[in-house]
Parts: C-alpha cells; structure tokens; sequence
C-alpha cells in the first residue's frame, strides 16, 4: 500500500468524443503515409521493409516475455526503531516566586530516519513521583528530519524517589502509520545529573539550592 | 495512446539493443571469457557453543552467521570472492575458545571471525585475534570491560582495536531491567545469584548496585557453578530471605533449573535475567513453572523488524537448529559487517583481492570500524571502543509458555 488512497477519475472524455485524434486539422495519417513510401526509391523500400520486419519480431518477442517483476515494496518501519532522542540541556525553570522548584525543564533533539511520520508524546519519566510531558504534549516528527522538544518533569510526590541512579529514561508513545509503540529513550551521564539535581533541590530540604540554569530556548518548537 | 508510443520506442530499442549485443558478443568471442573459472575463497570463522551448554543460543549465532555468508555469495556482494564459513565449537569453554581462534588466525584465507557466545570465552580469545590484526565480532557479548577496558566505570580505555560486538553491553541490560523490577514489577527485596562467570557475575554485579539505588533491597547473594542441577541449597536460602524476586545473572541452563526448583519448593517468585537465558529452551526446561519469568535481551523483538523477515523464513525453511530469536539477526550483521569490510579493501585495490592476507586482515580491521549500513537488527556502525551504537533493550516475560515483550527501549 502506498496511501495515496482512491484514485478519481479526471476529465473523462465525453461520450462522441474519438480517442484515436491526434492533431485532428492535419491530414489522415494513413493518406501522409501513402504519399510519403510512393516517394522513396525502390531500395529504400526495401531496406525500411527489412527494418521494419526486425521491429516487430523485437516486439512480438517483448510481449511474450513476462514483464519484469516490480520491486517489492518496502515494508513500514515501527516507529520506535526509527526514532532517536538525544539529550540537549537544561531548559530553565518555571517561575517559582522564591521557593524551591519542584519542575524543570529539559531540551531534547529528536530525529526520525525512515519512514512515515512519528508522532510522539512524553507520558513519562521513568518513576513513581514524576510527571512528564512534552511542549506540546503530543509532536510530529517526519522523516530525515530533527525536531527540538522540550520536555517539563515535575516532583509530585519524594518519597520513593531515588537521589540518583544510572541511566534514567523517558517514556514516549510513538505512533505512525505501522504501529503504535510504548517506549523508553534512555539518557547517560549528563541528563541524570540534571534530573537528579532537580529531585534533589525540590526534595531534599538540607541540600543547597539548585544553581540558576541556562534559559536556552524553553519554548523552542523549531524543526533543524 | 501513451501506452501504444511507449511499447513502440521500447521495441525499437530493444531492437536496436540486440544488434548491439551481438555485435559485441562477436568480438567477445575473440578476447575470451571474463567470466569463466577464476575467483578468490575466503573464509569467516564463527566461533560460539554448538554443543552441550549453551547450544541453543550458540547455534542461532552459527546458523546466522551461515545465512549472511550465502546471501552475500548468492547475491555476489563482493564480485570475485566466494566466501566460506567455518564453524568452531568451543563449548562454552575460555581455553577451547582461545584454541579455536589460534586454528582461525592460522587459516592464511580466513580473514575475520564471528562470535563467541560467552564474555568469558570473549577475553580469552581478543589477544590471538590482536596479535593476528584480524578482526573479531561478537553478536552477544555484553560485559562492558571487552570493549571498554576494566576500568570502564571510570576510565574507559579500549583493550584491542580488533574486537567489535553488534550486542550492546551490561551497563545498559542490568540497568535497564534494575528498573523494570523496582519500579514496573514494583518489586522491593530482591535476592541476586550469578554463575561466578564473566558475563553472569557483571550482569549480577550492575543489577545489584542499580536495584539500591533506586531504593530497593537486596536481601541476599549466592553464587552457582555453571554445570550444577541440584540448587536445593539456594532455594532454601531464597525462601528464608523473604524476597520477593530472584535476579540471576548467568545463562538459561541453570536458569531453568533453578526456577523450577524454586517453585516446587514452594517459592512462587518470579525469576528475572539477562540475555543469557532468554533462550526457547529455557521454557522448554522449566516448563510451567517459568510461567511469569523475565529477561531483558539485546536489540528489538524481531518482528518488528522488517528487514529481519526473510532472515527468520530461512532459518525455519532450512531446519537450522538452535534459537535464531536472542542472537541470530545480530550474527548475521556482524558477518555481513566482515564481508562489507572486504569489499571495501577489495575496491580501495583496485577491484582485486589484496594477495597479502596481512594486509587484507588490517583493511578489513579499518573497514569494520567505519561500517554504517542498515542491516537486519538495524542499523550496524561501531563507536570508537567499538561497542554498538544500536542500543535497544526488550524486557521478555514467559506469558502463555512463550517469551512475549513487555517493555522496549533505546539508549542513546
């Protein structure tokens, strides 16, 4: 299947129309023909003759071959095998009036390499305590491109959130045309540092408050 | 009428096209054929478990590493050059590994090799392949150090240049499944055996450190020698820490017993692990009572991956034994990824094979490193400790008497 769905029919020709007219003001073409072979002289007839008879031996022998096998269609990629994500930065936090933050704001490339469209959204990240979700919750990718997201994880409950582990991940749903996909991005050192220090800070009331960080471009929906 | 103008211009260019074929197969005939006999044989060794422990993984790795060999010889991808598969069985063994990579790197038309299964066998084997400058791919080994050094934790710094695997690493898998246990199965005391193994006890290791800091509890460890099938002893130990689930670091031969005889000990906890016991006969083994087990494996589950459908067609059409479903797709873009490389020395030669097997194992050495194609597990292109950069992870869980995927995910 390609998608292009049900093909209409365009500009239909009228039912005393004649299909066969070319250029239908000239002359008949059997008439140019005649006028035109009378003219040759007789061993340009017959080389032509001769031409002609290998032609259309050429032909009969292309129309009794099989035609040639298409190619076969290349299947739909899943989604989650052609999408990539990569870690940025910190994004800022939200306004706080002074008091510890309990969100922040992480930026995101996301790449899609083949394929139909992906559309993503962020329903988590990776524990109990957290919410996630992207700006805006639900995001288009398409193929060959990188798309920037930001993503805003919020502390809802401390207990049972760990101050640091390896590896942390986010929770992506991710559709296209082939399949719908529940996910995990996985992220090193950098994110989890980032992730942590804001658990820590909005958790953790004897640690130092969290270091102002970069505004970069919290907002930024910009496709690359 | 477009149709009827089209058939007549492709007649007379198929007519005109056969006149000149024949022209030029008149003069042909006078310069001889290009075609006839000729050609250079090169050989791949793949190295791995074909028999006792270990097998059914181990001859995924073999069989998949065969049908890469045929597709590439059908399908003529570096003209000129048939190549030959040879397969050694190193039975799960490191000095049995060591001894089947010495037999591969004298073999003066062998010009890489695929495997082994175990991390174990791995290190005992990466020094003859360096010395030798031939390169070796493993489709399964996942203990960090192989490609990052022993330090990896802190210092990475890659051992051999030679080595290369398509598995991503332990780091990742006992990470990955610390997770799915504390935080999806909600599970909060955990008691962590492993096989005493270079792979087992790694896997064990990082899954342990990354359980407690998630907040979990590990209530007790144990250590098991591969080979055993009585683990009355463990189980009694399991019961009495009050755990609620058993993490077991090492592969499906112990795995399946130990889970049977936990639950007819009357322990009915589920027991998770590694890629090394996500394996068909790990079910077949333990039967019911695998029902609710769990591995985390390397890569995607294969059907949903497109480009691994004809791979897995061959494998059943041809009857090949062992489970193609852990390793295979892996071991088939590791060869693929060797006789890549060759083409690639046999192109930057002119179009002829290098007739110094030396030189022709360091450029294939070159040529790996810089592999980026897609293959059928996805796309295959090494880091600069030639580790992967395909890093996806499936959590497995033995539903219905079958491993059916739970949760999935991809470093990046």
């Amino acid at each position: 299947m390609t998608g292009i769905g049900p093909v209409e029919p365009v500009e239909s020709p009228g039912a005393g129309e004649s299909q066969d007219v070319i250029g239908g003001d000239g002359p008949r073409w059997a008439d140019r023909w005649s006028a035109w072979w009378g003219g040759l002289p007789p061993r340009a007839r017959g080389a032509l003759a001769a031409t002609a008879a290998a032609l259309v031996a050429a032909g009969v022998l292309l129309l009794t071959d099989d035609p040639p096998p298409e190619p076969p269609a290349t299947p739909l990629p899943w989604p989650a095998n052609v999408t990539a994500w990569r870690y940025l930065g910190p994004a800022g936090l939200p306004e706080t009036d002074g008091t510890r933050p309990t969100s922040g704001r992480f930026r995101f490339a996301v790449d899609v390499t083949a394929g139909p469209p992906v559309t993503l959204q962020v329903t988590g990240a990776a524990f109990p305590g957290l919410t996630a979700h992207a700006l805006p919750h639900a995001f288009t990718v398409h193929a060959g491109t990188t798309r920037r997201v930001t993503v805003e994880i919020a502390v809802s409950d401390c207990s049972g959130l760990p101050r640091n582990a390896d590896l942390p991940f986010l929770d992506v749903t991710l559709r296209n045309a082939r399949a719908i996909q529940h996910h995990s991005f996985i992220f090193g050192r950098a994110y989890s540092e980032d992730l942590f220090a804001l658990l820590r800070g909005a958790c953790d009331p004897t640690s130092p408050p969290r270091a102002p960080r970069p505004s970069g471009s919290a907002g930024s929906q910009n496709a690359d | 009428m477009i149709v009827r103008r089209s058939m007549v211009i492709l007649t007379s260019v198929m007519a005109t096209g056969a006149l000149t074929l024949t022209a030029c197969g008149s003069r042909d005939d006078k310069g001889g054929n290009s075609d006839s006999g000729g050609g250079t044989t090169l050989t791949i060794g793949v190295d791995a478990p074909l028999s006792g422990e270990n097998s059914t993984t181990g001859l995924g790795i073999q069989y998949g590493a065969q049908i890469a060999v045929d597709d590439a010889n059908k399908n003529k991808l570096v003209p000129g050059v048939t190549f030959k598969l040879k397969a050694f069985d190193d039975k799960a063994q490191p000095a049995t590994g060591q001894s089947n990579a010495t037999a591969i790197t004298g073999d003066k038309t062998a010009v890489g090799a695929v495997g082994p299964l175990n991390s174990g066998v791995a290190q005992s084997m990466q020094q003859v392949f360096a010395s030798a400058n031939m390169v070796e791919i493993s489709p399964s080994n996942t203990n960090p150090a192989l490609t990052q050094g022993k330090d990896w934790q802190t210092a990475k710094k890659r051992p051999y240049k030679t080595y290369f695997r398509t598995a991503t690493t332990d780091e990742l898998q006992g990470s990955f499944a610390a997770d799915y246990a504390y935080n999806g199965l909600k599970k909060k005391k955990v008691f962590v055996v492993d096989d005493k193994q270079t792979y087992g006890a790694g896997l064990a290791k990082i899954f342990n450190e990354q359980f407690k800091k998630l907040g979990g509890t590990v209530v007790g460890t144990d250590h098991v020698n591969t080979g055993d099938k009585d683990f009355g002893s463990l189980v009694t130990k399991v019961k009495s820490s009050g755990a609620d689930l058993l993490y077991y670091g090492g592969q499906y031969d112990e795995s399946s017993l130990i889970t049977k005889q936990l639950k007819d000990g009357g322990v009915k906890i589920p027991l998770f692990g590694g890629d090394g016991m996500f394996a068909s006969t790990y079910i077949e083994t333990a039967g019911a009572a695998s029902e609710g087990d769990l591995a985390t494996a390397v890569g995607v589950p294969a059907d949903t991956l497109p480009a691994a459908k004809t791979f897995i067609e061959t494998y059943k059409s041809k009857g090949y034994k062992g489970d193609y479903g852990a390793y295979g797709a892996y071991s088939y873009d590791a060869t693929t990824a060797i006789i890549k490389a060759v083409k690639a020395a046999v192109d930057a030669n002119d179009g002829k094979v290098p007739t110094d097997i030396n030189a022709l194992r360091s450029s294939v050495v070159d040529n790996v490193q810089k592999s980026d194609f897609e293959g059928i597990s996805g796309k295959v292109s090494f880091d600069q400790y030639g580790d992967t950069t395909n890093k996806q992870l499936t959590v497995y869980q033995v539903t219905k008497g079958a491993w059916k995927a739970v949760k999935t995910g991809t470093a990046s």
